[in-house]
């Protein structure tokens, strides 16, 4: 190695290996720059941008999905209870009603009962009274036949009449 | 290894003719494999754009150790030529040696000193300039001569001299001394005929495999030492 290095010495040092060292390696590098590093490393550089850019985005995705979960929740809740405000209505509307068809069939009831119990009433009257005609009619007919006489329908009438309201208080009564 | 060098006079300036090819040859060694490497990138990255970005990785994680913060930055490409290309000539000698009429043309260039103290000068002048670039004169001065305390002074300026020879010959003493040792084996193997071929063969292989792994580790050391200089240049010491 010393004789080595002595022969280095002797011829000079090679100081033209400096200078060729020197100058080439800085081209080297030079070229290396401008063919290989500077595109890989820009290539680098957009894959760590791209990376942080994507993590960005999947950050604000899921904030906005957690934000619509949210949201459709809420909805959820809101849509439940109006749900049931709905039903609670209509409940009640349906007893409100069925209490109104009630009274008024109630009600029609009561009317119809009334307008019967004058029907019959108002019949029962009727039939007296026809029957009470007819009787007067028939006494009379029965009287003129048997008594043979003049008898006066119109004088006889008062009289028969009278008979025929003691009867029918007698029917009254009982 | 004590072959004879060609040596040739040009402008009044000595060159020897084998370090100049064979640094010729492991530069656009470096620079063809970076080359292929570099083709069809994408930003999806696959097969050999994975090599080369992995090689980029690791030379950036030997600067952001040594260099921390933004100022490391910018001596990324210097450590990344400079680790494959003392890598590539550190493994060169153990694949070929051109030997014309007695005299190397081809070896590993890093096994002459004259190489190494090439690339150590430099990374020190790179350093000295970004420590002048960074703090200006007075604070690189300061900086790098009175720090921690001014009475180093004369212990920085001589580690100076020791920095640049300790980086040059470390690199040298190893390759050229794995390859003196390979050459020896290789001359053994020769001397007896076949029974000493035998034996010198598994021996070969051996150190051959252990020279491989040597010249990685040296590639690696001298870029971290680089890189640990630079820094003393560059940051400034709490």
């Amino acid at each position: 190695m010393l004789s080595h290095f002595v022969i280095g010495a002797a011829s000079g040092l090679y100081v033209g290996d400096l200078l060729f060292y020197a100058i080439s390696f800085i081209i080297l590098v030079a070229l290396v720059k401008h063919f290989a590093w500077g595109p890989v490393t820009k290539m680098m550089d957009q894959r760590a941008d791209k990376i942080s850019g994507d993590l960005d985005y999947a950050e604000k995705s899921r904030n906005e999905a957690s934000e619509l979960a949210a949201k459709r929740q809420a909805e959820l809740d809101k849509s439940q209870t109006e749900a049931t405000t709905i039903v609670t209505t209509a409940r009640q509307n349906g007893e409100k009603q069925r209490q109104t068809i009630i009274d008024q069939a109630q009600s029609d009831v009561t009317t119809l009962k009334a307008n019967a119990q004058k029907d019959i009433v108002q019949e029962r009257a009727d039939a007296l009274k026809s029957a009470q005609n007819d009787v007067a009619a028939l006494s009379i007919e029965i009287a003129s036949k048997i008594i043979q006489k003049e008898l006066n329908a119109t004088d006889q009438k008062a009289l028969i009449d009278s008979y025929i309201e003691g009867l029918g208080k007698q029917n009254g009564a009982r | 290894m004590n072959e004879e060098s060609y040596v040739v006079k040009f402008l009044g300036i000595s060159f020897n003719l084998t370090n100049v090819v064979s640094g010729l040859i492991a530069m656009v060694i470096v620079f063809c494999l970076v080359w292929f490497l570099s083709r069809n990138l994408t930003l999806r990255p696959k097969g050999k754009q994975n090599v080369l970005e992995w090689l980029i990785d690791f030379t950036n994680g030997i600067v952001s150790t040594n260099v921390p913060g933004e100022q490391g930055k910018r001596f990324n490409l210097l450590a990344f030529v400079l680790f494959l290309f003392i890598f590539i000539a550190n493994q060169m000698g153990l694949l070929v040696q051109v030997i014309i009429g007695g005299k190397t043309l081809i070896k590993s260039p890093t096994s002459d000193p004259m190489v190494t103290m090439s690339l150590a000068l430099l990374v020190l002048l790179v350093s000295h300039y970004f420590g002048v670039a960074i703090f200006g004169v007075k604070g690189y001065l300061v900086n790098s001569y009175m720090r921690p305390v001014s009475f180093m002074l004369p212990i920085n300026i001589l580690e100076e001299f020791t920095n640049f020879l300790t980086l040059a010959f470390r690199l040298y003493g190893n390759i050229f001394a794995g390859e003196v040792l390979l050459t020896l084996i290789g001359s053994v193997a020769k001397s007896h005929g076949l029974v000493t071929t035998v034996v010198a063969l598994p021996l070969e292989m051996i150190w051959q495999g252990f020279s491989v792994f040597i010249g990685s580790i040296q590639a690696y050391v001298f870029v971290t030492l680089s890189m640990v200089y630079i820094s003393k240049k560059v940051e400034v010491e709490e």
